[in-house]
């Protein structure tokens, strides 16, 4: 594939429309006593070509469920999900199913333990006819060389690999079939430290290598941050705010959004992170009225618990859009200030970066 | 000050089918009354068990074969049950676990298990433990505490059950809190709820922490001690502020390099190159030496231990004054 998909997308080239959008995706699940839990509510996204778009929330936020409608694993209750300005249905080509590939947190769940890694590139080549029989071959090692692993890792077992070398495995799986897309889920989040940076490393090579486009699910905004072009933000199944990286954590518009960039992990913080936002989310089946995040909301008046307020452009131009009432505030400067001074200035300054590493 | 908790020289040993290996080895450190370390390292790197051998926790493949565990100057046994001097010191010391799911008993209610160490190790009356119990909930700000008293664990979420798990630890009335990765399961609003309690907790009853974790980033949130380990060793040890801001071991220096920070997004991580070693055939000398970029000949045959490189701070590397000088002309340049 090293070849196919460069020679068919310059990454430059033009778009004449998003390669992925998704419109309205609704997805509601039965519960116990006959309920209705909304796992995703009329979510929206479009995603150019060679893009890679960050769709960051919380546990239960519902973002690998749209990646699952995605990939075409679950059918929506409403809206769609089109490729290439095609619908997908639910019944997809062969095609369609191999465009669009997925990349999961644990991959020693998603390999079977008993085929060796040889025995699972080489099933998916001769399946689908990507390769003649003889080349089946050269192109593991290839798919080896393209996720940086040595050609003799096609004689080991999943069991064998350590967990960065079982996800270098898991996207050779997904790169075999030559995806135009890959829904990475959560693919750093089981790995130490040390090992991810490998694996983020990765992701920005095949972007820009093979030209593919990624969605990359995560609750790590340092990751998001760093990997992603545009970013969107959900909570409770919703998007909540969406835009270009900087826009969206640089100037936040959306409380939540704010509160995860306060909560987020910080390498040289020494003070206590205070808790911007109030309790736990509340139960799916019984959604707040209003915005679903007034309950937690530092900002939330009286509209809040009555309007639900819509996905809309925060400023006149561009493409951050925000649904608060109050999306037209910009974070609220003193209380920025007060607990934001004493972790930027290291940086501001000029610090040492920190890393022996670099050095070396 | 007297130290509080002293652990000198433990060693921990899991056997394997039939072979054997140290997982935990020559870990010496000591926290203050009210103090708090922090012991950061990776997957396999000991951290999770040096606390389980404190608590005289360990599953059955281990045992601790050396070193000793004094709280406030008592020696602790090695194993659990007892009644002897040290095991009622013992009773002074709680842990809390990442998986509050599988840590709580899920055929008893939360407030049942809250009551079960007022009663049984204070030995306060049936009423005195329940009410107690309910102050408990109260404390780690759980909402409703009569309603939760009759749940079960399985029946709340995830930063409630870690919540319940911090009451039950306080149940006891203890002096220090051993937590293993209590927030990593978390989400980060939730984290910052949960480290926010701890904190007011220590703040309030003077307790002592050793917190192990992962995440680089909630070291400097929770104690003013730092301890990196890396295949069962400490090989650098501070003031957590000053270890993470000019580290004195080059893996110190490697997990920072390969975090990311929200702050600064066009950091380009940096992975520590190799991968963790077989524990049952660690290198020679400084265990790191493969996958450092310091390492010389010496490195491969010298064994090294934490020496002292600055105020306070510890590094078992023998190139530390190297690695100060290159983060140093990184500094001007």
């Amino acid at each position: 594939m090293a070849e196919a998909p460069a020679s068919a997308s310059p990454p430059a080239a033009a778009a004449p429309g998003p390669l992925l959008e998704v419109e309205d995706l609704s997805v509601s699940f039965h519960v116990e006593h006959g309920r209705m839990l909304r796992a995703v509510d009329e979510v929206s996204f479009k995603v150019e070509k060679g893009e890679v778009l960050g769709l960051v929330g919380e546990s239960g936020c519902g973002k690998t469920t749209v990646a699952r409608c995605i990939a075409g694993q679950i059918a929506p209750s409403a809206g769609t999900v089109s490729f290439e300005g095609r619908e997908l249905g639910q019944r997809r080509s062969t095609e369609d199913r191999r465009a669009i590939q997925m990349v999961f947190q644990d991959p020693y769940s998603s390999l079977n333990p008993r085929m060796s890694v040889r025995h699972v590139l080489s099933e998916l080549l001769v399946v689908h006819k990507l390769v003649p029989a003889a080349r089946v071959e050269d192109r593991c090692r290839e798919l080896m060389d393209l996720v940086g692993l040595p050609p003799d890792a096609l004689d080991g077992l999943p069991g064998q690999f350590s967990g960065g070398q079982r996800q270098r495995i898991a996207i050779a799986r997904a790169l075999a079939v030559e995806p135009r897309v890959i829904i990475a889920d959560e693919p750093v989040s089981a790995l130490d430290v040390s090992v991810q940076a490998t694996i983020l490393r990765l992701f920005e090579d095949l972007g820009s290598r093979l030209g593919l486009t990624i969605v990359f699910i995560s609750h790590n905004l340092a990751v998001v941050r760093h990997l992603s072009r545009r970013v969107a933000v959900m909570y409770l199944g919703r998007i909540v705010e969406q835009g270009d990286r900087e826009s969206v954590f640089g100037d936040p518009r959306h409380p939540y959004t704010r509160a995860l960039l306060e909560a987020a992990p910080r390498l040289h913080q020494t003070e206590l992170a205070r808790p911007a936002v109030k309790g736990e989310p509340p139960s799916p089946v019984e959604l707040p009225s209003g915005c679903p995040f007034h309950p937690r909301c530092e900002r939330a008046e009286k509209i809040c618990a009555a309007e639900l307020p819509l996905l809309l452009a925060v400023g006149a131009v561009g493409d951050h859009l925000a649904a608060c009432h109050f999306r037209a505030e910009a974070a609220p400067a003193a209380r920025a200030g007060s607990h934001r001074g004493g972790r930027e200035d290291p940086e501001k300054t000029g610090e040492p970066p920190l890393n022996g590493a670099e050095a070396r | 000050m007297t130290p509080f908790l002293e652990v000198e020289d433990l060693a921990v040993e899991i056997r394997r089918h039939k072979t054997a290996f140290r997982a935990v080895d020559g870990v010496s450190f000591r926290v203050e009354r009210g103090g708090a370390l922090a012991i950061v390292g990776e997957s396999g790197s000991g951290k999770s068990l040096t606390l389980r051998a404190i608590m005289g926790l360990l599953p059955p493949s281990g045992r601790v074969v050396a070193g000793r565990v004094l709280l406030d100057g008592v020696e602790l046994p090695a194993a659990t049950r007892g009644r002897g001097r040290g095991h009622r010191q013992r009773e002074r010391m709680s842990i809390i676990f990442q998986d509050a799911l599988s840590a709580l008993n899920p055929v008893a209610t939360v407030g049942h298990q809250i009551a079960e160490a007022p009663r049984h190790v204070l030995g306060l009356s049936r009423a005195g433990a329940r009410r107690r119990a309910l102050e408990l909930l109260r404390q780690v700000a759980i909402p409703d505490p009569q309603r939760r008293y009759g749940a079960y664990p399985h029946e709340l979420s995830g930063g409630t059950r870690q919540r319940v798990m911090i009451a039950i630890a306080l149940s006891s009335d203890p002096s220090i809190l051993l937590c293993d990765e209590p927030t990593t399961a978390l989400d980060v609003t939730i984290q910052t709820q949960i480290l926010a309690l701890l904190a007011d907790l220590r703040r309030e009853r003077g307790l002592s922490v050793v917190f192990v974790t992962h995440d680089l980033g909630v070291v400097g949130q929770v104690a003013e001690q730092l301890g990196v380990m890396y295949t069962g060793r400490l090989v650098e040890t501070g003031p957590a502020a000053d270890v993470l801001a000019a580290p004195r071991h080059p893996y110190t220096a490697g997990l920072l390099a390969a975090a990311l920070d929200v702050d600064t997004p066009e950091h380009q991580p940096v992975a520590i190159p190799g991968s963790l070693p077989d524990p049952l055939r660690l290198p020679s000398g400084c265990t790191f030496h493969p996958r450092c970029s310091f390492a010389t000949a010496e490195c491969v045959t010298t064994e090294v231990h934490l020496e002292p490189v600055g105020p306070g701070r510890q590094s078992a590397c023998l190139h530390s004054a190297a690695l100060a000088a290159v983060q140093a002309g990184l500094g001007r340049g």
